[in-house]
């Protein structure tokens, strides 16, 4: 009893102290500990929670507080937001505002139907009282977050050209920054800054021709869409942005060259537009291998002095760490099973091995199409210094002859066989601190750390797992379906909760009552 | 207590699992679709032009980042045009049940679409099967030809010597016969990683009892708090690590090991020698 009554003068306490009234700029640059305002929880990108109430040493006592169920087929491939104690999750079409305490809906919004591409989706963003959905028929649709009542609705994209959307926006000032897909045609790569009032565009970055740099240095190529959340570092005013492939995808002979800026991380000015630096991870790509993956910020040491780095483990198997005042690379070593390079340049970037490019006999590659990651989301855990990422040992076999001819995916390829594993990166080095196997085939699960020393993600099967950090040990799990983004976590009324999507539904876990205490 | 009577539950489980295990029947080997001449739909079936169209936008929708939007194979979904069980199919007797259930093994998910929805799908993918059986030359297809590339002498060489296919595999014995079984693509894909089609040889898993007697059993699924396994009258039984004693035998994974070891020519020489052993 004594327990339950200290909980209640706690949580009025915490109430007292948080003043989660939407989430205006300054919010989203210092994100309070009990929302969860951007996809990735900061603006680093880090999916680093300083959260503490949920350890080592009690997880196991974790109980799962609600169930959310979606009701449809389409699993969940989108981490949530929580803004003023209401969580939005989405599926394709789908925004759905939810109860935070209690797991019941307060609203649910459902596109019409349409005919782009309906292959997942990766979440919404909020600002002011606005929560933004961006569709697949490549419309981003501003909502009154407490009503669920459309505040403007405007067309990103051309989805009768080939674009799509999965994009969970990204919001930095004023700007709304959305991205599009678009690997079945050959169209340019385009991010776009809309007023995140009016919903009037502001500028549009082309990674391609036409818009983007001149033909010459795409050597013909279209592609590389930007159709993953980037980061942004406000010191410096740059958004960094990874970029998709080239476009036609396996048929690399109708582009030659290096293919400028498909598969590479890009940085801009997010009241301008304008690139500031690119760095390209994979040149000249012909594997699909995206460089979508998150660019994950982190002010550390690095050759025995601080710097501002920007560090991806990228879709075709190399972990970089990069400068991001600048651009500089400071390190390039591969996380996962790789066999398509002849080495690495004097820029950091990996050479292709021209021999390793889609054949009419077929060419065996590490890794396969569906990457050495994936879009799933790593963390960084500063106090250990390691990236940890959701890893794929995966061979593929590709295609090309000429009758495939220079359109869209332009070959065939064949995933064989893959294995997985969360592997812990030292950023310092490259070298792979330790990795548990979460089973056969390409992972899904994104990563979550904790202040307090725990790792959490997904296995290949119906799993979350929580590890421990520092050496990748199992300390809990419990069965939620496939997990196919990363878990989120925040605190309210003093209780942290843990949120994990799993199959279509959305599960939150706390300690027991008698048992949460505030740090 | 609680897990000594776990354990004893398991044991005896896995007594009687041992002692009925029988030799379960093979399975048919079934041939990729790839390497078949072009397929049309077995029943002949028409459908009115504005359900194929219809058709078209929701497959679009629903199963072209895979499948492609014109069926023929995507970003990671297998070409319908050449599909057997297409070619079954009478106005979505096998493809809605497929569609229905998903192929969760395969990454395919199930769908929960309107009849109208998934009667149009059925309607524009017969079409597109019989209008690519038309059409002359492959589009995203490999063809048996375009493998023809390695020298059988050398694979057999290798397949030998430095490749170790030896070691579990004889020409004469498992692999007797197997270029006519499988062609082309099926071939290639079969002999780099057999799973995920009918595996000859399963991986096992091999509990070890109390009294130090094994028992074996096909495994199912397994992952680091689980094991599942066929039990003889072909049920699944599923037995948490911590309350048995158990190993996982994969003969799949020297094959993985070798993923990593072939040379693109080794891989081309061993297929020119698999492709001798008709």
């Amino acid at each position: 009893m004594n327990r339950i009554c200290l909980g209640i003068a706690v949580s009025a306490a915490w109430i007292a102290a948080a003043s989660a009234q939407s989430a205006d700029a300054n919010k989203l640059l210092n994100p309070p500990a009990d929302a969860w305002l951007t996809y990735h929880g900061a603006y680093n990108g880090q999916r680093h929670s300083a959260l503490r109430q949920i350890a080592p040493e009690n997880i196991e006592r974790l109980e799962k507080v609600w169930t959310f169920q979606t009701g449809q087929n389409a699993p969940i491939k989108a981490s949530p937001i929580l803004m003023d104690g209401v969580l939005y999750i989405t599926t394709p079409d789908n925004l759905w505002a939810i109860d935070a305490r209690t797991g019941k809906q307060r609203w649910h919004y459902q596109h019409p139907m349409n005919n782009a591409f309906h292959i997942g989706h990766r979440g919404a963003a909020v600002y002011k009282d606005t929560v933004y959905l961006t569709t697949p028929d490549c419309h981003l649709i501003a909502f009154h977050a407490k009503s669920g009542k459309i505040k403007w609705n405007v067309v990103i994209a051309d989805s009768n050209k080939g674009y799509w959307s999965t994009n969970a926006p990204l919001v930095v000032k004023n700007h709304v920054l959305v991205g599009v897909s678009g690997d079945f045609d050959n169209v340019p790569g385009q991010l776009k800054s809309i007023d995140a009032d009016t919903g009037k565009t502001q500028w549009i970055f082309y990674s391609t021709p036409p818009g983007g740099g001149p033909e010459s240095e795409s050597g013909g190529a279209t592609g590389g869409q930007m159709w993953t959340t980037g980061t942004y570092d406000p010191e410096l005013n740059l958004v960094f942005v990874g970029t998709g492939n080239p476009t036609p995808v396996l048929n690399g002979s109708v582009r030659l060259g290096d293919n400028r800026w498909t598969c590479s991380i890009v940085a801009l000015n997010p009241d301008t537009g304008k690139l500031v630096w690119g760095f390209q991870v994979s040149p000249h790509d012909t594997h699909d291998w995206d460089a979508n993956e998150v660019p994950v910020l982190a002010d550390a040491e690095f050759g025995g002095r601080p710097r501002k780095l920007l560090m991806q483990a990228s879709r075709n198997g190399y972990f970089f760490v990069l400068d991001r005042t600048v651009g500089k690379n400071l390190l390039t070593a591969p996380f996962a099973a790789v066999n398509w390079t002849k080495g690495i340049d004097s820029s950091g970037r990996p050479i292709p091995d021209p021999a390793k490019e889609p054949a009419k006999d077929g060419v065996l590659v590490a890794p396969n199409e569906a990457g050495a990651t994936n879009f799933r989301p790593p963390s960084f855990d500063p106090k250990t210094g390691l990236f940890i990422v959701s890893a794929q040992d995966g061979y593929g076999i590709y295609f090309f002859k000429a009758e495939h001819g220079g359109y869209g995916w332009a070959g065939a390829d064949y995933n064989v066989a893959g294995k997985s594993f969360l592997r812990a990166i030292d950023y310092r080095t490259g070298r792979i601190a330790w990795e548990h196997g979460i089973g056969d085939g390409a992972g899904t699960a994104g990563v979550l750390t904790t202040d307090s020393g725990l790792t959490i993600s997904g296995d290949n099967r119906t799993s979350v797992l929580a590890l421990r950090t520092s050496d990748g040990a199992t300390l809990w799990h419990a069965d939620v379906g496939r997990v196919q983004n990363a878990p989120v976590t925040y605190a309210l009324d003093g209780k942290q909760y843990l949120i994990v999507a799993g199959g279509s539904s959305l599960h939150a876990f706390a300690l027991p009552d008698s048992k949460h205490g505030v740090d | 207590m609680k897990a000594t009577r776990i354990l004893s539950k398991a044991a005896a489980a896995l007594v009687l699992m041992g002692s009925m295990l029988a030799q379960r029947p093979p399975r048919d080997p079934s041939q990729s679709p790839a390497a078949l001449p072009r397929l049309k739909s077995g029943t002949p079936q028409t459908y009115p032009p504005e359900q194929i169209q219809a058709g078209a936008q929701r497959f679009a929708a629903q199963c072209g980042f895979c499948h492609g939007r014109d069926a023929t194979g995507g970003e990671s979904g297998p070409d319908l045009t050449r599909s057997e069980l297409v070619a079954r199919d009478v106005r979505g007797d096998q493809i809605g049940p497929l569609l229905r259930a998903g192929r969760p093994d395969a990454g395919m998910p199930s769908f929960s679409l309107p009849e109208s929805d998934l009667n149009s799908i059925v309607a524009f993918v017969h079409n597109q099967m019989d209008r690519f059986a038309t059409l002359a030359g492959g589009r995203r297809t490999v063809e048996p030809p375009d493998l023809a590339t390695g020298n059988a002498a050398d694979g057999q060489a290798y397949f030998n010597g430095p490749g170790g296919c030896s070691g579990c595999h004889s020409p004469t014995g498992d692999l007797s016969g197997i270029a006519s079984r499988y062609k082309g693509l099926a071939l290639l894909q079969r002999m780099l990683y057999p799973s995920g089609r009918p595996a000859l040889s399963a991986p096992k898993a091999v509990f070890t009892l109390e009294s130090g007697q094994t028992v074996a059993a096909p495994l199912v699924a397994q992952d680091e708090f689980s094991v599942t396994v066929l039990d003889p009258l072909g049920a699944r039984q599923t037995y948490q690590r911590s309350a048995v004693k158990v190993k996982i035998e994969d003969p799949m994974s020297a094959h993985f090991t070798q993923l990593g070891r072939y040379t693109d020519g080794d891989m081309h020489n061993v297929f020119a020698y698999l492709d001798t052993l008709k």
